[in-house]
């Protein structure tokens, strides 16, 4: 019908939407399904992030995925960050077979933070399930860098199965420093296994805990969530001091695109890390 | 800004005048329904009408746009630009410009969407007032949508052989300042005049919602678990998505990359999105956040009614009725809202 | 791109169907070519006449039915590293599942009549229910758009989904006057998009022959056709024209 067409002009945009170049630098295959990878932006320039932020990767032709970062901005090498990529899909599947030497397009770092700076001049109670480890390392080696700022440190980690464990070597490293108190569970023994077996839950009692002056920093599964949060609530820790990280789908990482929201949160901007009483009653979010 | 007169017999030169420099779209019919089309002249539009199929936010938010170009083992964009030629969207309903001044707040908000933004830019809204209701759906009236207030270029109000023309932007008022067809008159007296036609114009409108606009939203905060309401809702609803696609203030999206048949390149792009659908709120493990049909929809009303409240002070419903018009399986905006009222009545 | 790098081998099989969605691919022209570009045709009944066994992806168009047609499909499973269900019949049994409705010999009698004595009268199923199928290309026939998409997506190494949310969503983005609008009936919501609502924006019905969605809202659309004035057996019809055979599977799983 109408021909305007002469009126037509290109308009620049902002390529907000465009990822910037990441090179990785250092890969390797931690369990079945979770691969390691440490990435340079390009020219080396810092990533900028803060413990509990994420990147969203992206690959020409598959597409994005968001993945929290999971070294501690106090990393001696600012010129490289890292991550832990667990199969689950698509995207991850192709990320899989990347390695040294290959691209990979970054956005961001986006989200809110773990809340450093409350968190500071007190306890902490770190709990991670599984995979949230991977983000949790980051607040855990943030604290370790910065140990002065810090009161006493309980890491209590679970997973499935023994083999399942990640980081195992600066585990091992963490278990070590006298000022850390460290306990591991895992669901299901192997025949090796010496420590704990049962879920996480099991290790939360034993905590010594000052709850006036305790943070507790929770990652891992939603079921995980539900069972932690009764056990701390159980020892009087105040929801405002329960911290825990959520997963979502994400598409923009900019608040705009919904998929991320939880009523009237939008998990990519006023997240993904929430205090219990932020979230609490969200049917959506736990 | 100011007030002139518009014959109606010169409706079509104002057409005319729109396209020396605009492409200009207006409502078109389309079987027994209206569309946002482009037109060759006044003669193809259909100046009285009930809300189109899609909100002209189709015009700025297009059901599918590309983000950039890029090359196969590349990582950054090649190029991001977009081609758009200015563009005035004409006969306007004020619940529709109601509902772009929603996305306009969504869109401008840090970080501000640059493709929405330079779109916007690039679009004149000349509107249409509706001197009559346009069928049973539609709330404008509690949503106080149905009387021009802002967010339009000019707006058009039919005074019998002529239209009455309120000039309110700069863009406006350069459209008004290159035509001979418009007519200067004593402000007060048009305004005068306009006051007259909208006294007669208001009793014709009457309220579909039971509760008043300051009830909606402390009634939503309270009615989250109704599950009566909403497990009846969920019932008859099959996720077909239809009530988001035509809400003049939904704008969730989809990214998706499209790789070009040499597999040389391609465009990475977004697509509208629904949450009704029931992969949306899906995480790649398998966990669906919004797995029954019933908080989906619960999740549809809240973004209109509370969530936008608490984050932008703004209702998300424009009263258009549209959401209710589409729906096959007749689920009603009306009586959703209106039984949650009647379910606190009772409590 | 580079002239050594190995094509991939594809071919493509009939079974009981009317080679309609073979036919489709005919019309893709100059796309065709582009595809060509990364893949090799080695077997295509519809449009060449030699043939080879060894492939990477096999096409399998058309349902399963009698015992003589499993092995063959079998020898298919083993020889490619790829099987796609092409087109309703074989990704869904399609509308051979009416047969269902029948026994063998009435199946027979009404087909055949008296000249039976040599024939069979298969149990139609979608290939999946005879070997794996790693992905499937529904349409009756297909969809060259959606086709290409997913060959596209198959040579990326991403594999192929076809889209769980119904054609409503597709039709309602071209602005297409909704049929329920006209006082039509439509399977479009409770189907399976991916077509571009290709029925719907011609003015035609959607007959769901792409089949239902994962979680199709069954009891929605069948107070939908309800109030449209429809009764249960209309509505089984509807449902049960390109979803017997779905329908059956379900039944025995609930048995189970």
């Amino acid at each position: 019908m109408c021909n305007c067409s002469e009126n037509k002009k290109v308009i620049t945009i902002d390529p907000l939407y465009s990822p910037v170049e990441g090179t990785i630098v250092k890969a390797c295959q931690m369990t079945e399904n979770e691969k390691f990878f440490e990435i340079r932006l390009e020219g080396g320039k810092e990533l900028g992030h803060m413990p509990g932020q994420f990147v969203q990767f992206s690959l020409f032709g598959i597409g994005e995925a968001p993945i929290s970062v999971s070294s501690s901005p106090t990393k001696e090498d600012k010129s490289t960050f890292e991550v832990v990529v667990r199969k689950v899909g698509t995207f991850t599947e192709q990320m899989h077979k990347l390695g040294e030497g290959d691209k990979i397009g970054v956005r961001g770092p986006f989200g809110r933070p773990f809340p450093v700076d409350d968190l500071k001049g007190n306890d902490l109670l770190f709990v991670a399930g599984g995979i949230g480890l991977v983000p949790l390392r980051s607040l855990i080696n943030f604290v370790i860098d910065r140990r002065r700022d810090f009161g006493d440190v309980n890491i209590l980690l679970g997973c499935k199965e023994p083999k399942d464990r990640l980081f195992t070597d600066e585990i091992a490293e963490w278990e070590k420093m006298a000022d850390i108190n460290y306990a591991c569970t895992v669901d299901k023994a192997a025949p090796d296994w010496k420590g704990n077996v049962g879920v996480i839950t099991t290790l939360i009692p034993g905590v010594d805990l000052d709850v006036n002056r305790t943070y507790a920093v929770v990652v891992g599964p939603p079921i995980m969530y539900k069972f932690v949060v009764a056990e701390l609530l159980k020892k009087d820790l105040a929801e405002k001091h329960i911290v825990l990280s959520l997963e979502r789908r994400m598409k923009c990482g900019l608040g705009k695109c919904g998929h991320c929201q939880i009523n009237d949160n939008y998990v990519c901007q006023d997240g993904p890390t929430f205090t219990y009483d932020e979230i609490k009653g969200l049917e959506e979010a736990l | 800004m100011r007030y002139v007169y518009l014959a109606k017999d010169d409706l079509g030169k104002f057409i005319d005048l729109l396209k020396e420099k605009h492409r200009v779209v207006a409502p078109v019919k389309k079987e027994n329904l209206f569309v946002f089309a482009d037109i060759s002249g006044g003669e193809d539009m259909s100046l009285e009408y009930i809300p189109t199929i899609i909100p002209p936010k189709k015009y700025i938010m297009p059901q599918k746009e590309s983000l950039g170009k890029f090359d196969m083992g590349e990582v950054s964009m090649k190029d991001t630009s977009i081609e758009m030629e200015p563009t005035v969207i004409f006969g306007m309903h004020t619940c529709d410009i109601d509902g772009l001044e929603c996305l306009d707040v969504v869109f401008h908000k840090d970080p501000a969407d640059p493709y929405y933004k330079k779109r916007r830019k690039n679009v004149t809204i000349i509107g249409y007032e509706c001197m009559f209701p346009c069928d049973e759906y539609a709330t404008c009236v509690t949503m106080d949508t149905h009387v021009p207030k802002a967010g339009y270029d000019i707006m058009m109000t039919d005074a019998g052989d002529k239209y009455i023309l309120h000039v309110n932007s700069k863009q406006g008022d350069a459209i008004i300042g290159s035509g001979n067809i418009f007519k200067e008159a004593d402000q007060d007296a048009i305004k005068k005049e306009l006051k007259d036609l909208r006294e007669k114009k208001l009793p014709k409108f009457k309220r579909a919602l039971n509760p008043g606009y300051k009830e909606l939203q402390p009634l939503f905060e309270k009615s989250y678990n109704n599950t009566g309401v909403w497990d009846d809702v969920g019932r008859r609803c099959v996720s077909c998505g239809n009530c988001t696609a035509v809400c003049p203030t939904c704008y969730c999206f989809d990214v998706y990359d499209d790789v070009k048949l040499d597999m040389s390149g391609g465009e990475r792009g977004r697509v509208w999105d629904s949450c009704q659908l029931n992969e949306f709120a899906e995480v790649a493990g398998g966990e669906n956040f919004r797995e029954e049909r019933s908080s989906r929809q619960r999740h549809r009303y809240y973004r209109k009614f509370d969530y936008p409240v608490r984050k932008h002070d703004k209702f998300f419903c424009t009263g258009c009725g549209r959401c209710t018009r589409t729906c096959m399986a007749k689920i009603s905006l009306i009586e959703t809202v209106n039984d949650l009222a009647k379910g606190e009545q009772d409590v | 791109m580079s002239e050594d790098k190995k094509k991939v081998r594809i071919a493509f099989f009939d079974f009981a169907d009317c080679e309609g969605c073979q036919l489709q691919l005919t019309y893709l022209n100059e796309n065709f070519l582009g595809l060509l570009e990364h893949c090799e045709i080695v077997s295509f009944r519809e449009a060449m006449s030699e043939r080879s066994d060894e492939y990477d992806i096999a096409f399998v168009e058309g349902s399963i039915t009698r015992k003589h047609d499993e092995e063959r499909v079998r020898k298919i499973r083993e020889n490619a590293k790829i099987v796609i269900a092409y087109g309703s019949c074989a990704s869904l049994g399609g509308v051979n599942g009416l047969r269902r409705r029948f026994s063998d010999e009435e199946a027979k009698e009404i087909v055949y009549k008296g000249r039976d004595s040599h024939l069979e009268a298969g149990w139609p199923r979608p290939v999946h229910e005879v070997v794996k199928v790693d992905h499937f290309i529904h349409g009756c026939p297909s969809n060259n758009d959606e086709t290409i998409k997913a060959v596209k997506s198959i040579l990326l190494g991403k594999g192929y989904t076809p889209p769980d949310y119904p054609v409503c969503v597709e039709c309602k983005l071209k602005e297409n006057v909704c049929l329920f609008e006209k006082g039509q009936v439509c399977m479009g919501p409770v189907t399976r998009a991916g077509c571009g609502a290709w029925c719907p924006s011609w003015g035609n019905t959607c007959y769901s022959c792409r089949g239902l969605l994962d979680d199709p809202a069954e009891q929605g659309q069948t107070e939908l056709l309800e109030k449209y004035g429809y009764t249960i057996d209309d509505i089984t019809e509807k449902f049960d024209l390109y979803n017997r055979c779905r329908m059956d599977a379900e039944k025995e799983a609930e048995k189970k």
